[in-house]
C-alpha cells in the first residue's frame, strides 16, 4: 500500500481560528465575561490572604537550613517567654502524619529534617512582628547528615531518605514503594513484545532527556486560616486551596476525626496550577490554633517560603530507546522515567503513575514498555503542576520523535502522521481509540498548516541565515493528556430556584481563575433555556453547604461538573414539567420549556412561568402543590479502572484531549536568545464551552510553557540548598516575553459522553511548548538539545561547543 | 561529615523594645480622601493601605518589588507599595484600585479588562490596572512597546498577558475618543 | 521586618550629616528600592532610617554648558530617562536607566542609590564610568570628590565612610560630537539584572571608552583596553580584535545567574555590537 500524501492532506484541511469561532448554541460556546470579573477589577474580591477575624493570631515557621540533618534538640523557652506569643510547636509536640497517597510526612520535621526549607518549628502570636521575632528565639541544634543529592545517588540506595519505606502506609494497588530503596513508587506498563519489537527494527536509537524542578508561582502564595476548637474535634478552615473536599478528607484522616467535624471554606483563590491541590499548611495551623486556645490562626507563606518550603514540579530524567523501520513505522519504545521527587511523596507518586499511561505520546506503538520511578531525594518535595507528568514526558517523546525523523531522513510531520493514534488503534494501556476519542491528526494538520510548515530547513538555507546572526526555525510537538484521577472520581451539583425564577447553583469544584462558575452557569442556562442572567453559580465553596467534588485538578471540572450540571438542570426541568402538567391538565411529554416558561407544545399560549413553580404552584384559592424546586446532578467517571500493577493495562482516561503546538522562532546565534515569533496551537476539545476562557487558557498555558522552555528551573548548591528562592533569580515570563503572535485553533470532534461533546482544555495548553521549541531550535541550528531550559546561556554554550548533540 | 551547627536564624535578633514613642503621624490623601493616622515608622505603605485603611484590593505577592501586585499610584507615578515606607507617603496623593471606579461606574480600563477577559484568578489584576492607569495618564497614546515597558513590572501567571495587553490598548483608544468628544 | 528603627527626616544637609556622625546603625533612605528589601528580609538591623528626600541640596539636577551635569542624590532613575539633557548628551546613561528594573522601581530608585548599593551587576555604573564621573561626598567634617572608578571597592562595598553621604554625581560635558551606548544581556526580555552589560563611548576625537558590569567584583572601566584600541584606531578589524581581547581584562565568575564562560563570551559580543553601532561598521 502506498503512503498517503500527508502534505496534500494538510493543505486541504480547513479549520477555524479562534476569531472566527461561532457556536451553534444559545449559551454554550459563547464568550461571556466571567461572572466574578467586576469584583476582581474593583478590588472587592476577597482572597484568604485578605481575611481577618476577631482575635486572629499570626503564625510563622522556622525552616531547616540544611538538606538533611538530625534534629538534636529544640529549645523553645525564649520564644515562649516573648510577650504576645501564644504557642510554639515543633516535631516532638505531635506525631500527626500528613499524606496524600503515602503517609510519609510529619507536620513538623521529627527527628530528622529532610530538605532545606522543611518546617522545624512554628509560632502563633498576636502580631506578625512578634511571631517573626519569636522564630529567631528558637534554638535548634542540628547534626548535619550527608544528603541524598540526586537521582544517581538515590538509586544506589546507600543512604535512604526514608529508611522505613517498606512500612509506609500508602494507597495499595496503585502505588508501589520499594523496600530498602529510595523508590517511593515503581509503576509499569507493557504492550506487545518489546524484545520482538526491537528485533523487527531497522534502526534503534537511545537518548536521555531531562529537565529541572520548577515552581508553580501562583500570585497568591499558599496561606490559610484555621480555627480548631480545643474542646471538641471541630476544625474550621479558610484556605487558598484547590480541593476543599480532598482537604477535608485528608485532615480527617490525619487527625483521626470525622469528615463532618471539618468545615472548609474556599474564598477567591489567586491561582493554583496544581500547587494548591493537596493538603499543605492546614494541619500545622490547626495544631497552632488548638494550642492557642482555639483562636483563629493565619499562616501565609513569604515568596521565599513559597519557593523553598512549598512543593514544586519534580525534576525528571527520561531514558528512551526506540526501534523503527526504515520506512518510518515505529516497532518498539522502551522508556524509563526517573522523577527527582524530593523528600516526600505528596502528589509526586501520582505524577510517576501518570507517566505509564500518558508517557508514550499520541502514537500507536505495537510494542512498548514504560517504567516510572518516583524517587526520594533530600530536596524540596514535588507535587502536581499543570498537566503533571506530561510536559516532562512530552519533552522526552516529542524530542525523540524529532531526532528519529532526522536520522531516518523523513519529514517530522510525515513521520508523526505514520504513527499517530487513529480510530482502531490502541493506547499503551490497551484502550481502543474511536471517533469519540478525538483526533490528534486534525490537530497536527491545523497547527502545522498555520505556521506554514513545508519541511525542514536545508543546510544551505541554514548557512545563508547564519551569516545574518539570526536563524529562524519551525517545529511542532503533539499533546495528549487525560485527567489523572482515580477511576471512581465524582463531581456533583445542587441547583435551587428562587421565588422569582432565578437559579442558584453550587458545585464542589473551585474556580481559581479558570472560569468554572461562569461555564457551569452557561451550561445550566442552556439546559434550562433561560437568559444567562437567570443563573448564578456560587463562587465561594463551603464543604458544609456545597456538594462534593473530588478535587479541582486535571482539567476535569468542565467535563465532570458540566455533566453533573446537565443532569441537575434536566432534573429541574423534569420537576417543573411534572408540576406544570398537573396544573395545565397535560402530560410532561407534551410540554416544552423556554425563557422561563413551561408551555404546551400544542397550544403554546397555555403556559406557566418558572417563577410560579419555583416554590410550589399556588392555585387561585391559595392552596398549593409541589414545593421548592431543588435538584441535583452527579457525574461519576465513565468506565474507568485501576491499571494492572504489572502490565498497566486498564482504562485510565475519562477524556483524552489531543493537541499540537507549532512554533516559528528565531535564534540569535551570538547570544543564544530564542524569540518566539508565532505559535499556533490546535486542540481537539470537542466543544467550546466559553470561547473567552478557552482563549485565556491557551494564551496563559503557552506563556507558562515558554517559561519552562527557555527560562525556569531550580538550582541547588553542592549542599542541596536552593540557590534561587526569589523572583530575583527564579524568573517567570513577563509581558515582554509573550510571543509576537498566538493562534488558538479549536477542533470540535465530539466526545459522546462529554457535556455537549466537550473535553477538558486547560493544562494541555502548556505541556508541549518546550518540545515544540526544542524541535524548532534543531530546525534553526541543526543542534539537538536534550536538557531544559533552553536559556540563552545554554543555547549559546551549545553553539560554541561545536557539537551537534548537547546532552 | 557529622558536625554541630547552630540555628542560623538566631543570628538575626534585635533588642529594641517596642515603643509608642516611635510612632509618627502620617497625613496623606488616599483615593481623594484625607487620611491622618499615627503609625509605626516601620510600617510599609502596602500594609498601611491594607491593614489600617482596609483597602484589600492592593495585593502582596513578593515583598521585594519584583511582581508589581502591590502597585499603587503615588503622586501620579506607579510605585510598588511594598518598597515604600508608609511615612514616606507623607503629604502625598495615593490612588489604589478602589479609586478607579467613579460614582458607581466602572472606568473604561476596568470595563475593557472585563470585556477582553484580561484576568483569570484576579490576584495580579489590581496591580495591573494601576500600572495601566498610570501609563495612560502620562501617555494617552502608547505604542505597543510603551505598553509592554510599563506593564512588564507586573507578573501574571494565568493569562499569558495577551488579553491584558489588548485591554490596555483598547482602553487607551476609547479614552482618547472619549476625550475628543468631551 | 525585625528592625525597630526610628525615622528621621532632616530638612537641611548639615543636620543629616551631624545625625549620621553621631548615630550608629543609621541607614540612608532615598528611593528605598534596595534598602527596604534588606529591611523586609532582615538582612540588616537598622536603628535609624535617615530619609534624605526633603534635603533640597540633594535635589540638584543641573546641566551647565561646557562644564557638565550634576545629578543629586534624590534624582530618580525615571527622571534621568525623561531628561532631555541625558537623552541628548549621555545616551548610554539614558539607555541604562531605561532598562533598569521596572517602571515602578525606576520611579523610586535613584542613580546615587544605584551606585551606593555597589552591586557588581548594577546597570548604571558602566554608563557613568565612560564619562569619567566623579562622586561628591559629604560628611560633618567636610566634602570630598572622588572619581567613580575608585568609588567601588568590592561586592556591595564602596569607599564611603560610615559618616559620609553621597551628595551627587557629576558628569563632565562630553561636547557635541560625542555618542555612547549601553547594551546588556539578560535571562529574559522582562526585568532582570544584567548578566553582562557593556557601555561604550565614542568622543569627538574619535576615541572610545569602555566600561562593563557583572564580570568582576566591581563595575570596570577598561582603560587599558580602550587605550590599546584607540592606538590601533577604529576599524572592523580592531573592533573584532577588541571583542576577543576584552576577555583578558575581565574576571567573571560562575554564579546562579550565569557561568563565567557565558559572561566572557557575551562581554565580547556586546562590545562588538556597541562599537559596531557607534561607528556604523558592520562587524
Amino acid at each position: 500500500m502506498s503512503q498517503p500524501d500527508y502534505k496534500k492532506e494538510m493543505e486541504q484541511f480547513s479549520y477555524k481560528q479562534h476569531l472566527d469561532y461561532e457556536s451553534p448554541y444559545r449559551h454554550v460556546g459563547k464568550g461571556y465575561s466571567r461572572a466574578d470579573a467586576t469584583e476582581k477589577v474593583t478590588g472587592q474580591a476577597r482572597y484568604t490572604y485578605d481575611l481577618e477575624f476577631p482575635g486572629m493570631l499570626y503564625a510563622k515557621c522556622l525552616h531547616s537550613p540544611y538538606a538533611r540533618a538530625k534534629i538534636v534538640s529544640i529549645d523553645k523557652s525564649k520564644a515562649l517567654a516573648l510577650p504576645g506569643v501564644k504557642a510554639v510547636l515543633c516535631g516532638e509536640d505531635t506525631d500527626i502524619f500528613v499524606g496524600l497517597y503515602m503517609q510519609d510526612k510529619y507536620v513538623f520535621a521529627r527527628g530528622e529534617a529532610r530538605y532545606q526549607g522543611e518546617v522545624v518549628a512554628a509560632v502563633a502570636a498576636t502580631t506578625e512582628e512578634i511571631a517573626e521575632k519569636a522564630i529567631t528565639l528558637i534554638d535548634v541544634e542540628y547534626e548535619l547528615l550527608e544528603p541524598v543529592y540526586n537521582l544517581d545517588q538515590a538509586l544506589k540506595n546507600e543512604t535512604l531518605v526514608h529508611p522505613n519505606i517498606g512500612e509506609i502506609a500508602h494507597t495499595e494497588g496503585v502505588f508501589f514503594p520499594q523496600a530498602d530503596t529510595n523508590i517511593a513508587s515503581l509503576n509499569k506498563s507493557r504492550r506487545g513484545d518489546i524484545d520482538k519489537g526491537f528485533e523487527e527494527a531497522d534502526v534503534v536509537i537511545e537518548n536521555e532527556f531531562s529537565l529541572p524542578a520548577v515552581a508553580h508561582v501562583p500570585l497568591e502564595v499558599h496561606n490559610c486560616i484555621v480555627q480548631a476548637d480545643p474542646f471538641s474535634n471541630k476544625i474550621k478552615i479558610w484556605s487558598s486551596a484547590q480541593s476543599p473536599f480532598a482537604l477535608r478528607q485528608m485532615m480527617a484522616a490525619s487527625f483521626g476525626i470525622n469528615e463532618s467535624d471539618i468545615q472548609v471554606v474556599i474564598p477567591y483563590v489567586g491561582g493554583g496550577f496544581g500547587g494548591k491541590a493537596g493538603i499543605h499548611l492546614e494541619p500545622l495551623t490547626a495544631l497552632l490554633s488548638k494550642a492557642s486556645g482555639g483562636l483563629p490562626v493565619k499562616l501565609k507563606m513569604s515568596r521565599e517560603e513559597e519557593f523553598n518550603y512549598m512543593p514544586t514540579r519534580a525534576g525528571m530524567r527520561g531514558r528512551i530507546k526506540t526501534g523503527v523501520k526504515k520506512d518510518g513505522k515505529l516497532t518498539a519504545m522502551e522508556i524509563v522515567y526517573d522523577w527527582d521527587s524530593g523528600a516526600y511523596a505528596d502528589y509526586g507518586v501520582n505524577v510517576g503513575k501518570t507517566a505509564v499511561y500518558g508517557g508514550l505520546g499520541p502514537y500507536d506503538v505495537p510494542n512498548a514498555a514504560i517504567t516510572s520511578n518516583t524517587i526520594y531525594t533530600n530536596k524540596v518535595f514535588s507535587t502536581a503542576y499543570r498537566g503533571f507528568g506530561h510536559l516532562e514526558t512530552l519533552w522526552t517523546i516529542e524530542r525523540q520523535m524529532d531526532v528519529l525523523s532526522q536520522k531516518l531522513g523523513i519529514d517530522p510531520y510525515d513521520f508523526r502522521m505514520m504513527n499517530m493514534l487513529r480510530p482502531g488503534s490502541r493506547t499503551i494501556t490497551g484502550e481502543l481509540v474511536t471517533e469519540s476519542t478525538g483526533s490528534p491528526i486534525d490537530c497536527l494538520k491545523a497547527a502545522a498548516k498555520e505556521i506554514g510548515w513545508t519541511g525542514r530547513k536545508t543546510e544551505e538555507e541554514r548557512e545563508r541565515e547564519w551569516k545574518t546572526g539570526k536563524v529562524s526555525g519551525k517545529g511542532f510537538a503533539m499533546i495528549q493528556k487525560a485527567p489523572a484521577m482515580p477511576a471512581n472520581t465524582s463531581s456533583s451539583v445542587i441547583m435551587q430556584m428562587c421565588g422569582d425564577g432565578h437559579v442558584k447553583m453550587m458545585m464542589g469544584g473551585v474556580d481559581y481563575g479558570q472560569g468554572a462558575v461562569t461555564a457551569m452557569a452557561q451550561i445550566a442556562a442552556e439546559e434550562l433555556n433561560v437568559p444567562i442572567e437567570m443563573v448564578e453559580c456560587r463562587r465561594v465553596i463551603d464543604t458544609d453547604t456545597n456538594p462534593y467534588d473530588w478535587n479541582t485538578v486535571a482539567s476535569k471540572l468542565t467535563w465532570m461538573a458540566g455533566n453533573a450540571t446537565i443532569r441537575a438542570a434536566r432534573n429541574m426541568v423534569k420537576q417543573m414539567k411534572k408540576l406544570a402538567a398537573a396544573v395545565l391538565h397535560s402530560a410532561p411529554e407534551f410540554l416544552g420549556h423556554k425563557d422561563g416558561y413551561i408551555y404546551s407544545l400544542h397550544r403554546p399560549e397555555q403556559r406557566i412561568a418558572y417563577k410560579d413553580l419555583a416554590l410550589g404552584y399556588m392555585f387561585p384559592d391559595g392552596s398549593g402543590i409541589g414545593g421548592p424546586l431543588i435538584s441535583h446532578g452527579v457525574c461519576m467517571a465513565d468506565g474507568l479502572t485501576n491499571l494492572h500493577p504489572q502490565t498497566g493495562q486498564g482504562h485510565p482516561a475519562a477524556a483524552w484531549t489531543f493537541g499540537c503546538h507549532a512554533v516559528d522562532i528565531e535564534v540569535d546565534i551570538e547570544s543564544g536568545d530564542i524569540h518566539v515569533k508565532k505559535i499556533a496551537s490546535a486542540f481537539d476539545i470537542g466543544q467550546v464551552i466559553n470561547e473567552k476562557f478557552v482563549y485565556g487558557q491557551v494564551c496563559g498555558g503557552i506563556v507558562q510553557g515558554i517559561g519552562s522552555a527557555i527560562l525556569e528551573g531550580y538550582k541547588f548548591s553542592d549542599e542541596n540548598v536552593l540557590l534561587n528562592p526569589s523572583f530575583t533569580d527564579n524568573k517567570i515570563p513577563t509581558m515582554k516575553d509573550m510571543p509576537d503572535e498566538i493562534v488558538p485553533i479549536y477542533i470540535e470532534n465530539k466526545q459522546y459522553n462529554g457535556p455537549y461533546g466537550a473535553r477538558g482544555i486547560a493544562e494541555h495548553t502548556m505541556i508541549s511548548v518546550p518540545s515544540a521549541i526544542g524541535n524548532a531550535v534543531y530546525d534553526a541550528l541543526g543542534i539537538n538539545f536534550y536538557r531544559l531550559p533552553l536559556t540563552p546561556e545554554n543555547v549559546m554554550l551549545g553553539i560554541l561547543s561545536g557539537e551537534k548533540d548537547i546532552r | 561529615m557529622a558536625q554541630k551547627a547552630e540555628n542560623k536564624a538566631c543570628a538575626m535578633t534585635t533588642a529594641h523594645a517596642e515603643s509608642m514613642e516611635r510612632r509618627v503621624r502620617l497625613t496623606c490623601r488616599v483615593n481623594g480622601q484625607f487620611v491622618v493616622e499615627d503609625i509605626d515608622p516601620t510600617m510599609l505603605l502596602l500594609h498601611f493601605l491594607r491593614d489600617r485603611l482596609k483597602l484589600f484590593g492592593t495585593k502582596e505577592a513578593c515583598g521585594e518589588g519584583e511582581c508589581g501586585a502591590c502597585t499603587v499610584i503615588m503622586n501620579g507615578r506607579p510605585v510598588t507599595s511594598c518598597l515604600v515606607l508608609a511615612i514616606e507617603a507623607e503629604g502625598s496623593e495615593i490612588t489604589t484600585v478602589e479609586g478607579l471606579a467613579k460614582n458607581g461606574e466602572l472606568s473604561i480600563l476596568q470595563q475593557e479588562f472585563i470585556e477582553l477577559d484580561a484576568l483569570q484568578c484576579g490576584f495580579c489584576t489590581p496591580g495591573m490596572l494601576m500600572s495601566a492607569r498610570a501609563l495612560l495618564d502620562r501617555n494617552p497614546d502608547p505604542t505597543d512597546d510603551d505598553i509592554k515597558e510599563a506593564m512588564s513590572g507586573n507578573l501574571c501567571r494565568c493569562t499569558g498577558y495577551r488579553q491584558i495587553f489588548d485591554a490596555v490598548k483598547k482602553a487607551a483608544k476609547r479614552e482618547r475618543e472619549e476625550l475628543k468628544r468631551s | 521586618m525585625l528592625s525597630q528603627f526610628e525615622y528621621i527626616k532632616p530638612l537641611v544637609l548639615d543636620e543629616a550629616l551631624t545625625f549620621l556622625a553621631e548615630h550608629e546603625q543609621t541607614y540612608i533612605l532615598a528611593g528605598g528600592t534596595d534598602l527596604i528589601i534588606m529591611l523586609n528580609k532582615n538582612m540588616i538591623d537598622a536603628k535609624y532610617i535617615l530619609d534624605v528626600k526633603s534635603i533640597p541640596d540633594l535635589d540638584v539636577f543641573k546641566f551647565t554648558e561646557g562644564e557638565g551635569l550634576e545629578i543629586g542624590a534624590n534624582v530618580t532613575v525615571n527622571e534621568l530617562v525623561e531628561s532631555d539633557v541625558v537623552q541628548s548628551k549621555y545616551r548610554a546613561l539614558c539607555e541604562a536607566a531605561s532598562v533598569l528594573a521596572t517602571e515602578q522601581l525606576r520611579n523610586r530608585a535613584t542613580l546615587v542609590g544605584n551606585i551606593c548599593n555597589a552591586s557588581p551587576g548594577a546597570d548604571l555604573p558602566p554608563s557613568l564610568l565612560i564619562y569619567d564621573a566623579t562622586v561628591k561626598i559629604a560628611s560633618a567634617k567636610g566634602e570630598r570628590s572622588v572619581p567613580l572608578r575608585t568609588f567601588f571597592t568590592g561586592v556591595k562595598k564602596t569607599l564611603l565612610n560610615k559618616d559620609e553621604l553621597v551628595v551627587s554625581v557629576f558628569l563632565p560635558d562630553p561636547g557635541k560630537q560625542d555618542n555612547s551606548i549601553y547594551l546588556r544581556q539578560t535571562r529574559l526580555r522582562g526585568h532582570d539584572l544584567s548578566t553582562v552589560g557593556v557601555a561604550c563611548r565614542l568622543n569627538g576625537d574619535g576615541k572610545v571608552a569602555i566600561a562593563i558590569n557583572a564580570v568582576a567584583i566591581t563595575p570596570l572601566l577598561l582603560t587599558d583596553l580602550s587605550d590599546q584600541l584607540n592606538a590601533k584606531g577604529l576599524s572592523e578589524e580592531s573592533i573584532l580584535w577588541a571583542s576577543e581581547e576584552i576577555k583578558k581584562h575581565i574576571k567573571p565568575i560562575t554564579d546562579v545567574r550565569a557561568s563565567k564562560e557565558y559572561r566572557s563570551h557575551m562581554a565580547g559580543i556586546l562590545l562588538k555590537r556597541c562599537l559596531g553601532q557607534l561607528t556604523g561598521k558592520e562587524v
